[in-house]
């Protein structure tokens, strides 16, 4: 790499940490989201304990399997709050007018800074979901190197497209002053679409519709890929990951882009 | 009849130390180490009823918490507060029917609703009967010449504007005193005007007994016959304004410049600035008399420019805070 | 002044009246965003009410509760988590307006700052949580006058436990100095028991839901007696949401007392 590019991505990552500093100096703020990630958790375990105790496997999984799933499906869900409502206030309030004169890729920028953030709140929920899976359904299904370095980088994917899908949402502000209910809706969508139930639970049309929408990229990918592991499919899983991913970032070039037209020439 | 009244008012906190590193924290879970600051120790004044009192102090007197204590929000830890002839302390709500605060800084008026909602809603809150609230927010509308912003809501009035509405709306139920806490903090010059007028205005028709503390010496003048000024949590200052600007007084500045440049040497007194044709000096009145020095100056060269300055009292009160935390232990 | 009960009793009810309007009209003054918050909170609503209707498909009926069984709690849960925030908009920042000193403000009038400072504000997407529970209602089979008015007092009696519940945590702040953490799990906890059937939770921890997180008394009790048409068990219940009350009231005193000596809460001089 040349130095100028170096210094060009040194930027980045520099926001990517230093947000991630800022992020890891308010404890009990993400102490609040642990909690709650282990109390949603530990109330599904005992649903499922419930549904399981008369049938050995719903809609192909077992106990274990639906639990692990639940696990690992929370994860990026926990992990990317507030991202959406950190942009949009800025654009709202007129903050972005001067963010936007800054010699950086503002949506780059954007994505470091809340990357950095989301990887330290992310890391004390994997720890705790790992550790409340073991207790309540048994050691992980994890059979080899591959698989897991399949889910790690299969999670990372997921919490790259919940942080690009909120910032595209939030970049609707620059048009739609009361646009928290895009996030709504998007997070309500993403919830029934493979984050609180496994796609292979819906029913069968509902759920193969949902397999063209880039919700089973945010939370069934990851979760499937650590309860039923097998390399094809595992692997265009990732896939369409990376392309939903590709897709939502050219999203938000397109949506600053137009955007910051309007910002220039109606003033904000 | 005297309105407010402390006796060696005093109030210690006793103050969590918060340990630097992890051990120490840990250690301060189970047992805190505290340590015991004395905000205000053993204040005494009087204010008599329809008086107006400036209460000054640097940042962190023990001015807030003393206004505290004598609106029953603190309990104090020593001595004894009477305000209206109740003990704020111990008959906090009886007291609050008859006093009104404004803290600059706490609105009691709702952001998002025009303030006749939040003054419809005080009326409730004071139990007014619906025929004297309405009289009262009239009169209150005209004299305070808020009727035009009533119905505006509160986040888009100018912050001129919503003080003044703030004072209206605390004095719905036309207390006997009033507290005010910073009132002009943040105004522009016009705004500070208006306020302190209606001030003065209200003492004066009224006879409402004005308690107000300020960093603004504007605010001291203009609405204050006497002051009180308290460092370190006791009063080192308690005169009327009279007397204070009498100190002002004793010191002036007086300022030269000369046609061209000129060797500025007076026996006994050295000039605060100089530099080739012009100089500044600081004169005690009690020490030189200032004819005889403006008659030196005149003679030692040809004069451009000549000021005699009062001390503004604004130094006045900084040299009392100086002086208090010389005074200290 | 009128110092009678009577008379009292009226001063406040002009007072709470004079409040909730001004709430109501606060909430209306952004007329938009109050109709996004209340669908919002519906659509969020929904989105479960979908993944319970999966999920019993699938199995039949999770922990002794069948659809419609899970349908009446979310719509009492919800309608009484809306009416706690909607009379009683503060009640969960209690906490953070004592420990930014706001109290001061309430402290300074003449009204039972307990009362003064929760009631004067709404939340404006609970409004969505109390209508959706009505509409959930009015959706399932049987609607009548007698089933209306039985929910309405359920749901009532719901929102005295939740406000009573969710201030006493608020108030750990005057005991703790920040307890945010804490008081917020144990609002999560609280709501998100009263949304599952108690049977699937573990007998060793039901004795909490009639204790420190009365579940039982916000939706596993009113569930039953709403399914059994049991008035009987109304006046029972409010006797229960009394007490919670008058339990989180005497932790409020407490707290009041540290706050009135200065101390605790980070002491700002």
């Amino acid at each position: 790499m040349s130095s100028a590019a170096a210094l060009k991505a040194r930027k980045y990552l520099v926001a990517a940490s230093a947000s991630a500093r800022a992020r890891a100096a308010y404890r009990g703020d993400f102490l609040g989201s642990v909690i709650a990630y282990c109390l949603f958790v530990f109330v599904f375990s005992r649903v499922w304990r419930s549904a399981y105790a008369a049938r050995p496997s719903i809609a192909g999984y077992d106990y274990a399997m639906s639990l692990w799933y639940f696990v690992v499906a929370e994860i990026p869900y926990f992990g990317s709050s507030g991202h959406f409502r950190e942009l949009a206030g800025d654009i709202k309030s007129g903050q972005v007018a001067y963010l936007v004169a800054r010699p950086y890729g503002f949506v780059g920028y954007r994505f470091a800074q809340a990357a950095g953030s989301s990887l330290v709140a992310v890391l004390p929920i994997l720890g705790a979901g790992a550790a409340l899976g073991g207790l309540v359904a048994g050691p992980p299904p994890l059979g080899s190197a591959a698989q897991a370095a399949l889910l790690a980088a299969s999670l990372a994917l997921a919490l790259a497209l919940q942080i690009l899908l909120q910032l595209a949402l939030a970049l609707t502000a620059f048009w739609v002053e009361e646009n928290s209910a895009f996030l709504w809706i998007y997070q309500k969508l993403a919830l029934v679409a493979g984050t609180l139930l496994p796609l292979e639970f819906l029913p069968e049309t509902a759920s193969r519709i949902a397999r063209w929408t880039p919700f089973p990229a945010l939370a069934y990918a990851p979760a499937r890929i650590l309860v039923a592991f097998a390399p094809g499919p595992s692997l265009r899983l990732l896939g369409a990951q990376a392309a939903w991913c590709a897709a939502a970032w050219i999203l938000c070039l397109a949506l600053y882009g137009r955007g910051r037209r309007r910002l220039v020439s109606q003033g904000g | 009849m005297g309105a407010i009244s402390a006796r060696g008012l005093s109030k210690t906190f006793s103050a969590k130390v918060k340990p630097e590193g992890l051990a120490a924290s840990l250690r301060s879970l189970v047992k805190p180490e505290r340590r015991l600051v004395e905000a205000v120790r053993g204040v005494s004044f009087e204010v008599e009823r329809g008086e107006a009192v400036a209460f000054l102090g640097p940042n962190g007197a023990g001015k807030s918490t003393t206004i505290k204590m004598l609106t029953g929000i603190l309990h104090p830890s020593g001595g004894r507060a009477e305000v209206l002839g109740l003990d704020p302390s111990r008959r906090r709500v009886e007291l609050a029917r008859s006093i009104g605060a404004v803290f600059g800084q706490k609105s009691q008026l709702w952001f998002h609703l025009p303030p006749s909602d939040s003054f419809r809603l005080l009326g409730a809150v004071y139990e007014l009967d619906r025929r004297a609230f309405e009289a009262r927010r009239d009169e209150l509308a005209e004299r305070f010449g808020i009727r035009d912003y009533l119905d505006v809501p509160v986040r888009k009035l100018s912050l001129g504007e919503r003080i003044r509405c703030e004072i209206a709306a605390s004095l719905l139920h036309s207390p006997a005193a009033l507290f005010l806490d910073e009132p002009t903090i943040g105004l522009d010059v016009v705004a500070k005007r208006e306020v302190r007028a209606l001030l003065e205005e209200l003492r004066a028709d009224e006879g409402t007994t004005i308690f107000l503390t300020s960093h603004d010496i504007g605010d001291i003048e203009k609405v204050c016959k006497r002051a009180i000024v308290i460092h370190h949590g006791a009063v080192v200052v308690d005169e009327s304004m009279k007397d204070l600007k009498h100190r002002s007084l004793a010191k002036k500045l007086v300022g030269v410049k000369y046609a061209r440049p000129t060797a500025i040497e007076l026996p006994g007194l050295e000039p605060v600035k100089r530099t080739a044709d012009a100089a500044r000096f600081e004169v005690d009145t009690r020490a030189h008399r200032i004819e005889e020095l403006l008659r030196a100056l005149v003679e030692l060269g040809e004069v451009e420019d000549l000021t005699v300055e009062d001390e503004s009292l604004e130094s006045v009160i900084a040299a009392i805070y100086e002086d208090g935390a010389g005074r200290k232990e | 002044m009128d110092l009678s009960i009577r008379g009292r009793a009226r001063a406040y009810a002009t007072f709470l009246g004079a409040s909730f309007s001004a709430n109501l009209k606060s909430v209306l003054e952004y007329r938009a965003n109050f109709l996004l918050q209340v669908f919002g909170m519906m659509l969020n609503n929904a989105a479960f009410a979908l993944f319970w209707g999966i999920l019993i498909d699938r199995t039949g009926g999770i922990g002794g509760y069948s659809f419609e069984d899970v349908m009446v709690v979310w719509a009492l849960v919800s309608t009484a988590f809306g009416l706690a925030h909607v009379v009683a908009g503060n009640v969960r920042s209690l906490g953070d307006i004592a420990v930014r000193g706001e109290l001061d403000v309430y402290l300074l009038q003449p009204k039972d700052a307990f009362v003064n400072v929760l009631c004067s504000r709404t939340v404006v997407s609970a409004w969505g949580d109390f209508l959706y529970g009505y509409l959930v209602l009015c959706l399932l089979p049987g609607l009548s006058a007698g089933r209306l008015l039985l929910f309405s007092l359920l749901a009532a009696e719901g929102a005295l436990v939740f406000a009573a519940a969710f201030a006493a945590a608020e108030c750990l702040a005057f005991f703790l100095g920040n307890s945010r953490s804490l008081s917020e799990a144990l609002h999560e906890f609280l709501l998100s028991f009263s949304l599952y059937p108690e049977k699937v939770f573990d007998p060793g921890m039901r004795w909490a839901f009639y204790t420190i997180l009365p579940s039982g008394f916000i939706a596993f009790v009113p569930l039953a007696a709403f399914k059994a048409m049991d008035w009987g068990l109304v006046p029972i219940l409010f006797l229960v949401a009394a007490a919670y009350m008058a339990a989180s009231y005497a932790l409020f005193r407490a707290g009041l007392r540290r706050y009135e000596s200065g101390n605790q809460m980070g002491t700002r001089l």
